[in-house]
């Protein structure tokens, strides 16, 4: 029984990292806390900085890697913003360590609980992401993205993204490959164009550079990302074969016969599998599509999942304010060229700030859809915020005490 | 699936008493999936925590509205509006940590044990009784006394508590375990319901900005949570003996303690969470702490 927490630290211990970056925050700290437990105790042999902020932590790990090391760290929302121009610079060093986000809401008004929002904020900056829905995901994740980013084809960072609480302090049964069956998929990182072990003598200086060669620099991570999904599949086959669990850019599940797809990442994704099965015993047909891999985005996988589906719910946990959700733009790329793309795609934000997502708002998202496909509802372009009723009343009492005169909806 | 849910006060040990639980499950053999919930608040504050059991693998994630066995680690939250132990309880097991007999009228089986009392017995402190909770949910689900009491000696371990110290909790737990009767989970009334609450939807519409910012306008807006009820020990001071120095009034984290017109020191109740601050500084030991029992 492992938390997400401990199953990331396990992830990163198995993977024999050699250079742990550290700073705390919650809900990430169990992960650096267990860390440096295991590096003074011996069991890891890994080199620990605890450094004064996420800024320097980040340059700090990508550094590392850059002379060689498998570099690890991890952080969460406001570590994650306060970090966030380094993250621009380790994916343009093209080094590939990796970092976990405990996903967390960024204040104002402050949360410890989960809003996807900080990690796609990180969307543009050059990082791979995979998404966890499970315990063990986040572990074979971690593997998985070292041999992924190390791979002389990518050499970028990956970003692996838990749910905070629902991730980071569940715990759930995990199973631990041993480091010898990991040191066989993983070995150890040999940088195809390290600065630190160069037999020749080498300069190594960022530079200034003009439009012509930013351009090109800037479309090679793009390309290297997008041939990231192929290889992905390579390595990920070979984990399969090793381990027996096998993953994809996405997965799909009841979805082969239905007409209806709810497209969700993360955490959430258990909730609403669990859902799909009580829907259909009311009569709608219905399936789920999670998403993996956020970069690159697997187009071709969403719209051939997407094939044959008449309605689509996108369940965003996370809120670009004025526009909606992040994924539902995303998917709407992914199917926009399709012959016979679905008639029907509504966003719905949900969840935020860890709000409980119920059965009622999961119906609802499915009947909405079904309004919109029989012409009964308007199609809109604007998410849904799933908000019940009980919602309402929690909200009234908290205005009663902040002393606010609201009436209610 | 069976479901559990767990509450108590920050520091009560109920998330480690969570994780016991769900540690013996595993050892039984079940799926588990254990899910403590708790904010920014410091010690006292409610928390709850959620562990699903399962022969099944778990499809399922979050918080739990429809428990089938409620474990209520304080007894003063059993009718805290925030903590609402009772949400969702369908007439299955309702365990209370409580010396007195809870008066309430509900369909379904209330079992209770002082385990507060056991681990003051057993290992002089109020606060550690997360072996205890933990042995009796184990016992309730009819796990067996070995599996529980590995679970004890694994988690107590997990979070660093020495082997002298988990002894004495392996005794508070062997003791908690006995003390409970088990119950056949698949007869509880309560598993026929679903995981699923069926709550209606509804739009949210634009209010003016000083309502829609997450800020605090009122003043004195504690006085609607009287936090002095999560207390078990109890200060008392003693009039002969109190010689107005002040220097409880000026150590006492929760300004509670106050001087009065005669000069001496005085206690409000509402607010004193029976943090033993002030009976450690009083220079004169007036000040003594006794259990308190709060009738349900
Ligand atoms: S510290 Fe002791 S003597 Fe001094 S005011 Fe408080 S109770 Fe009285
Ligand atoms: S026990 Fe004493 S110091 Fe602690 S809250 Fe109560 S009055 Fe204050």
């Amino acid at each position: 029984m492992l938390t997400g927490n401990a199953a990331a630290a396990w992830g990163a211990r198995v993977s024999d990292i050699d250079y742990v970056a550290a700073y705390p925050i919650t809900p990430q700290s169990e992960i650096v806390e267990l860390l440096s437990k295991w590096v003074a105790s011996g069991e890891l042999k890994a080199k620990f900085v605890e450094y004064e902020s996420e800024h320097s932590m980040i340059a700090g790990a990508g550094a590392a890697s850059l002379a060689g090391a498998r570099a690890f760290t991890a952080t969460s929302s406001q570590g994650l913003a306060y970090g966030f121009e380094n993250l621009f610079a380790v994916s343009g060093w093209r080094a590939p360590m990796v970092m976990v986000n405990v996903s967390r809401g960024l204040g104002m008004p402050m949360t410890l609980q989960v809003d996807n929002t900080d990690v796609f904020s990180a969307r543009d900056t050059g990082w791979l992401q995979l998404h966890a829905e499970t315990c063990q995901e986040i572990l074979d994740f971690i593997i998985l993205a070292y041999r992924w980013g190390e791979d002389e084809r990518i050499l970028l960072p990956v970003i692996v993204n838990m749910d905070g609480f629902f991730l980071s302090f569940t715990r759930e049964p995990v199973y631990i490959p041993s480091q010898e069956e990991v040191a066989d998929f993983l070995p150890p990182y040999e940088p195809p164009h390290g600065i630190a072990f160069s037999p020749e003598e080498l300069a190594y200086a960022p530079t200034i550079i003009l439009g012509h060669s930013y351009s090109y620099f800037r479309y090679q991570m793009h390309l290297a990302a997008l041939k990231a999904k192929e290889v992905f599949y390579e390595i990920a086959r070979e984990f399969g074969e090793r381990f027996g669990r096998y993953y994809g850019p996405i997965e799909k599940y009841m979805l082969d016969d239905a007409d209806i797809a709810i497209v969700s990442m993360n955490s959430f994704t258990s909730i609403l599998k669990g859902a799909v099965k009580r829907l259909r015993e009311e009569g709608y047909r219905v399936g789920v599509l999670k998403i993996n891999m956020f970069r690159p985005f697997p187009n071709e996988e969403v719209a051939d999942a997407l094939s044959g589906v008449e309605g689509v719910a996108v369940f965003d946990l996370n809120l670009s304010t004025g526009a909606g959700g992040i994924i539902y733009p995303e998917l709407l790329r992914s199917i926009y060229h399709m012959e016979s793309r679905p008639r029907v795609v509504l966003d719905f934000v949900g969840g935020l700030g860890g709000k409980e997502l119920t059965y009622g708002e999961i119906r609802f998202m499915v009947r909405k859809v079904v309004e919109a496909m029989r012409g009964e509802a308007e199609p809109t372009p604007y998410p849904y915020l799933l908000f019940t009723e009980e919602d309402v009343q929690r909200l009234a009492a908290d205005m009663e005490i902040a002393g606010k005169k609201w009436g209610g909806f | 699936m069976y479901r559990f849910r767990f509450h108590g006060r920050g520091g009560q040990g109920i998330k480690t008493a969570s994780r016991i639980f769900g540690t013996a499950a595993f050892l039984e053999g079940f799926n588990a999936q254990d899910f403590p919930m708790y904010g920014p608040e410091r010690r006292g504050a409610p928390v709850a925590a959620y562990v699903r059991i399962s022969r099944e693998p778990i499809v399922s994630r979050g918080y739990i509205n429809n428990p089938d066995v409620v474990i209520v680690g304080d007894e003063t939250l059993l009718f805290d509006p925030i903590a609402d132990p009772l949400r969702g309880f369908g007439g299955g097991v309702l365990f209370v940590n409580t010396p007195s007999t809870p008066r309430i009228e509900l369909d379904g089986h209330v079992v209770t044990l002082d385990i507060t009392g056991l681990a003051l017995e057993y290992i002089g402190r109020t606060s550690a009784i997360s072996a205890g909770v933990g042995a009796v949910a184990s016992k309730i689900a009819g796990f067996t006394k070995s599996n529980t009491l590995d679970a004890v000696a694994m988690e107590l371990e997990e979070i660093g508590v020495p082997g002298e110290l988990i002894d004495k909790n392996l005794k508070l737990a062997e003791v908690s375990y006995d003390s409970v009767p088990s119950f056949d989970l698949e007869s509880l009334p309560s598993i026929e319901r679903s995981d699923f609450v069926d709550m209606g939807v509804v739009q949210v519409r634009l209010d003016d900005g000083y309502i829609g910012v997450a800020t605090i306008a009122n003043l004195g807006n504690t006085a609607i949570r009287k936090t002095g009820n999560w207390r078990i020990l109890k200060p008392i001071i003693d009039m002969d003996k109190c010689t107005g120095c002040k220097i409880c009034f000026a150590y006492c984290p929760d300004v509670s303690i106050y001087m009065g017109d005669d000069g001496k020191a005085h206690i409000n109740y509402d607010y004193c969470k029976g943090c033993l601050i002030c009976s450690s500084v009083c220079p004169f030991k007036a000040i003594t702490m006794v259990r308190e029992v709060k009738t349900l």
